[in-house]
């Protein structure tokens, strides 16, 4: 293999991801796609590679929240857009990432980039921002509280481990999965749900006078016909979308910020300093929705967030003492409230020991 | 009921890790339960999350690793080939020192096959060996950090080709769109994001050595600088 033949085969691989972003995608055209992709493995790298880079850049929209216009700010302007230069969770790690490594990564995180952020160029202007927008958000949600409760709503909830469908009088379905609790409100303006805790399935039935607002602390998912679903985990949100567009807001600064469309087969995650969104198959992204049958899949995910998963769904916990273990991946799919199996499976393939403490599982290497 | 797992054992030597170390029944549940195209999918999105975010570690590599600089590019690619030819059979259990291990043993066997026993070489690659362990323990390159990295990856487009990929990428008009909008060609548009997508991924990796990888993605011809030589654009 040579030089020239490197460079042939990424202009080739980067040709075929600009004519499938053009929209213009026959069935001809996937198979020759097909049939380039296996002529070497060479060929299927260096498409996975520019790929990922296309859809890398996806983040730049992060970057362009606060530019109104339609063009790109000059080269080293970034400056100047709201996200980069908070002390953002919006570097949260990938959405794949488990809940356990999250804090962790965080406590990292945050001393050392906002150093070396290029955008701290005037931390006191940032922090008396930061000041203004807690007052500001306090009140908001003081007065959204006291509105909520005026509204003469219903509430429903799930305890751990159950999923349930509830039915809303405009002909749209709720499914609400393992310990969540929402509070619905539908009148002749606007079809609202409030997403107290817990996750929930939305197939929103067509109504282009109401919109179907769902409000999770202090953001919002709008949408009008679609199916999506909202996970909320403390302030933070995670949203997937399979069918339509949905739009998010999130209370940013001094006022709200309205962020592109979220469409079929995007996973957002939402914090209170910005949205990431990340492009899958749809296959994939419905992976996340696999609850709603009562069945957990993994792709490849470590054993850590496999059993923090499993722990949303289980009153006994499994607990993993051996960081080593932790990180081993696991891909499979599951009962959601059996545990019991996928703790015997485990034990069957690997080298580990489970023990029985009260209502804990302690999972340790052999 | 589709049930499948795999996993590798962390006791499992790297080398020898393999889809039939598997137990039995787990082996079984595999080939009944997989479905072709999934488990591609989840194939690549296993390299694009666990290998080619290490690209840049990896270049950084094998620019000291290997003597000549003209086939390092080559040589990334080879390695990143050989990683998913191997991860087809079995998804190894630490990807990144998996990939530095990969790239060494392409770079001993190349220096056998073509006897090039320079003084230089085999012992850049022996001491290599020292570099592998040191490497593999290393932290998720923070989101915040991919975000900026993209950032100036960005803003070194030539113009016309970072606005063509802001309005696709950020603006999400297609190309059709993005062709009316700038009264040019659509078969133009689309020439411009091959071309953006492949700087992109170039500039993001090119580390300290943003002069020869510019050259590599055959879109503007430079000789290879020396090392840490900056170009500017």
């Amino acid at each position: 293999m040579s030089r020239d033949s490197t460079i042939k085969i990424d202009e080739a691989a980067g040709d075929w991801l600009a004519k499938r972003d053009s929209g213009n995608w026959s069935e001809a055209d996937q198979r020759a796609f097909d049939a380039w992709l296996n002529v070497s493995t060479l060929h299927r790298v260096a498409y996975l590679r520019i790929e990922r880079a296309w859809e890398e850049a996806l983040r730049l929209t992060a970057l362009g929240a606060g530019i109104q216009s339609g063009k790109p700010p000059p080269p080293g302007q970034w400056v100047l857009s709201p996200f980069f230069d908070q002390k953002t969770r919006a570097e949260q790690p990938e959405l794949g990432m488990g809940r356990f490594s999250k804090d962790k990564a965080e406590a990292n995180a945050v001393p050392s980039t906002r150093k070396n952020a290029v955008g701290m160029r005037f931390p006191h202007i940032a922090r008396r921002f930061g000041l203004a927008a807690s007052i500001l958000l306090g009140i908001g949600l003081g007065f959204y509280v006291l509105h909520v409760n005026l509204l003469q709503g219903k509430n429903f909830s799930t305890p751990v481990g159950g999923v349930a469908s509830v039915p809303m009088s405009d002909g749209s379905l709720v499914t609400l999965n393992t310990n969540s609790r929402i509070h619905l409100a539908v009148t002749s303006t606007e079809r609202k749900v409030e997403l107290e805790r817990g996750e929930a399935f939305f197939e929103v039935a067509k109504d282009p006078n109401r919109p179907f607002v769902v409000s999770v602390g202090n953001k919002r998912v709008i949408a009008v016909g679609t199916k999506f679903s909202v996970l909320r985990e403390a302030n933070d949100v995670r949203i997937v979308v399979t069918e339509g567009t949905v739009r998010v807001e999130t209370a940013m600064g001094t006022g709200e910020g309205t962020l592109k469309p979220i469409s079929a087969g995007m996973v957002a995650r939402a914090t209170d300093e910005g949205v990431l969104l990340q492009s899958k198959p749809l296959s994939e992204a419905e992976d996340y929705l696999s609850w709603r049958s009562g069945v957990l899949v993994f792709r490849d995910v470590t054993l850590a967030d496999a059993v923090a998963e499993f722990n949303r769904y289980n009153t006994r916990k499994i607990i993993i003492r051996d960081p080593i273990i932790a990180g081993m991946r696991v891909a499979g799919s599951f009962r959601s409230t059996n545990a019991d199996a996928f703790v015997r499976l485990l034990q069957q393939g690997y080298p580990l020991r489970m023990e029985q403490d009260g209502d804990e599982i302690i999972m340790t290497a052999q | 009921m589709r049930r499948r797992i795999w996993a590798d054992p962390p006791y499992a030597d790297r080398d020898t890790r393999h889809f039939f170390c598997l137990p039995k029944t787990i082996r079984i549940c595999l080939s009944f339960g997989c479905n072709v195209r999934r488990v591609e999918e989840s194939l690549n999105s296993w390299f694009k999350d666990e290998i080619l975010i290490h690209e840049e570690a990896l270049l950084r590599y094998l620019m000291r690793a290997w003597p000549r600089r003209d086939e390092v590019y080559d040589l990334r690619q080879e390695t990143f080939a050989r990683v998913y030819e191997a991860a087809m059979i079995a998804i190894p259990h630490s990807a990144r020192s998996f990939l530095f291990t990969t790239a060494h043993h392409l770079m001993t066997d190349k220096v056998r096959r073509e006897r090039v026993v320079s003084i230089e070489s085999t012992g850049d690659i022996d001491a290599l060996n020292v570099l592998v362990d040191e490497i593999s323990p290393e932290q998720r390159v923070s989101a915040r950090q991919d975000l900026k990295r993209m950032a100036l990856a960005f803003d070194r487009l030539p113009p016309r080709c970072r606005e063509i990929v802001w309005m696709r990428r950020v603006l999400d008009i297609s190309q059709k769109e993005v062709a009316n909008r700038l009264g040019i060609q659509e078969k133009a548009v689309e020439k411009q994001v091959s071309k953006g997508s492949r700087l992109l991924v170039e500039y993001m990796n090119a580390g300290e050595w943003p002069a020869a990888s510019v050259g590599h993605a055959g879109l503007k011809l430079e000789h290879d600088g020396e090392q840490g030589q900056h170009n500017q654009d």
